[in-house]
């Protein structure tokens, strides 16, 4: 009897010992981030359209952004003054990268394929609850902007012409 | 009578919540009332007008904002036209009363989304570089002072001499 009750502890135990793991100390996630270098006109189309105070350039936003036409990052800058700085274009390429990391990695992955998995593309579009309503039509020249960027060949003169929409 | 009780205490209650703490709290935010004005036309000028006015405590607006003279200065400016348009290039205009306060009801002009604006007075125009997005107050940006959050009030001259040459008047 007390064989068999030490028998089962060490089973228990050692059940429980196989069961548990701890976290590798050295894995890391693995992402892939949309081109930083092409960004600049991206962030500019943005900046002008949903970076406004009242939209994503207020700190009372998610999704922040910094630029010209909304928040600034420095503090002597005041909105619609100085041009956007080069540390603002990386405070919204971080902010809308690291949005969904994995996801956006996916979607970097595949060539910008299905960009509705991101929340960013979804929300933009409108199909998904967005305040600030349906932003992006697909394939006009502010969706061609950002997708383009996604898909790794940003298409520039898309995100000049985006500028110039209401 | 108990079921009168009980669906009398519901409704007490149903009425005492709030279900917005956030408005709440921005409407407790903007104080009371400067001493000797009450609330009317010349009320709470440069405060972001569609947190009361949003239909539920007082009359619903579109847009509605303070115009001052001169860049840097508070001082309002009396019989500016404030010039809206909207993405489906729907127009309105507005002029700004003593204290520099305009406002358009919603039921006269609801526009869409988003919304380019000028301010003329006398010859001189101002044209605002950003688009509004959304929010319909302007001091809900146009803050008392400049920041790296607000570009400062509304203003339609750079400076006061500019703005006495233009010969507008209220």
């Amino acid at each position: 009897m007390r064989g068999s009750s030490l028998f089962y502890s060490v089973f228990l135990i050692l059940i429980f010992v196989v069961a548990c793991s701890t976290p590798d100390a050295d894995s890391r996630t693995i992402t892939i981030t949309p081109d930083r270098a092409s960004f600049d006109p991206v962030a500019a189309a943005l900046d002008r359209r949903c970076g406004t105070l009242d939209c994503h350039g207020s700190r009372y936003r998610n999704l922040r952004m910094w630029g010209q036409d909304g928040m600034r990052l420095g503090l002597g800058d005041i909105p619609g003054g100085a041009q956007t700085t080069t540390a603002e274009i990386d405070s919204m390429y971080s902010a809308i990268t690291q949005l969904e990391p994995e996801i956006m990695s996916e979607v970097v992955a595949d060539h910008g394929q299905n960009p509705e998995r991101l929340t960013l593309i979804r929300k933009a579009r409108g199909t998904e609850k967005h305040a600030g309503g349906a932003i992006l039509i697909p394939g006009d020249v502010r969706d061609r902007c950002l997708l383009s960027w996604l898909e790794g060949k940003t298409d520039g003169p898309a995100c000049s012409q985006a500028l110039l929409l209401p | 009578m108990v079921k009168h009780f009980l669906f009398a205490a519901f409704v007490a209650t149903a009425l005492s919540c709030s279900l917005d703490p956030t408005h709440d709290e921005a409407q407790s935010d903007l104080g009371d009332e400067a001493p000797g004005v009450s609330p009317g036309p010349d009320h709470r000028p440069g405060q972001p007008c569609l947190i009361c006015h949003d239909g539920t405590t007082a009359p619903q607006w579109s847009v509605a904002g303070t115009v001052t003279g001169v860049l840097g200065s508070t001082a309002p400016l009396h019989g500016a036209t404030v010039s809206l348009t909207d993405a489906n290039l729907s127009t309105f205009t507005a002029t700004s009363n003593e204290v520099g306060n305009f406002w358009i009801e919603s039921g006269r002009w609801q526009p869409t989304y988003p919304v380019k604006v000028a301010i003329t007075y006398g010859s001189a125009t101002a044209t605002m570089s950003t688009i509004i997005g959304r929010d319909g107050s302007c001091a809900g940006c146009h803050a008392s002072t400049a920041s790296r959050i607000s570009p400062g009030p509304v203003y339609v001259a750079a400076t006061a001499a500019q703005l006495s040459s233009a010969g507008g008047s209220p």
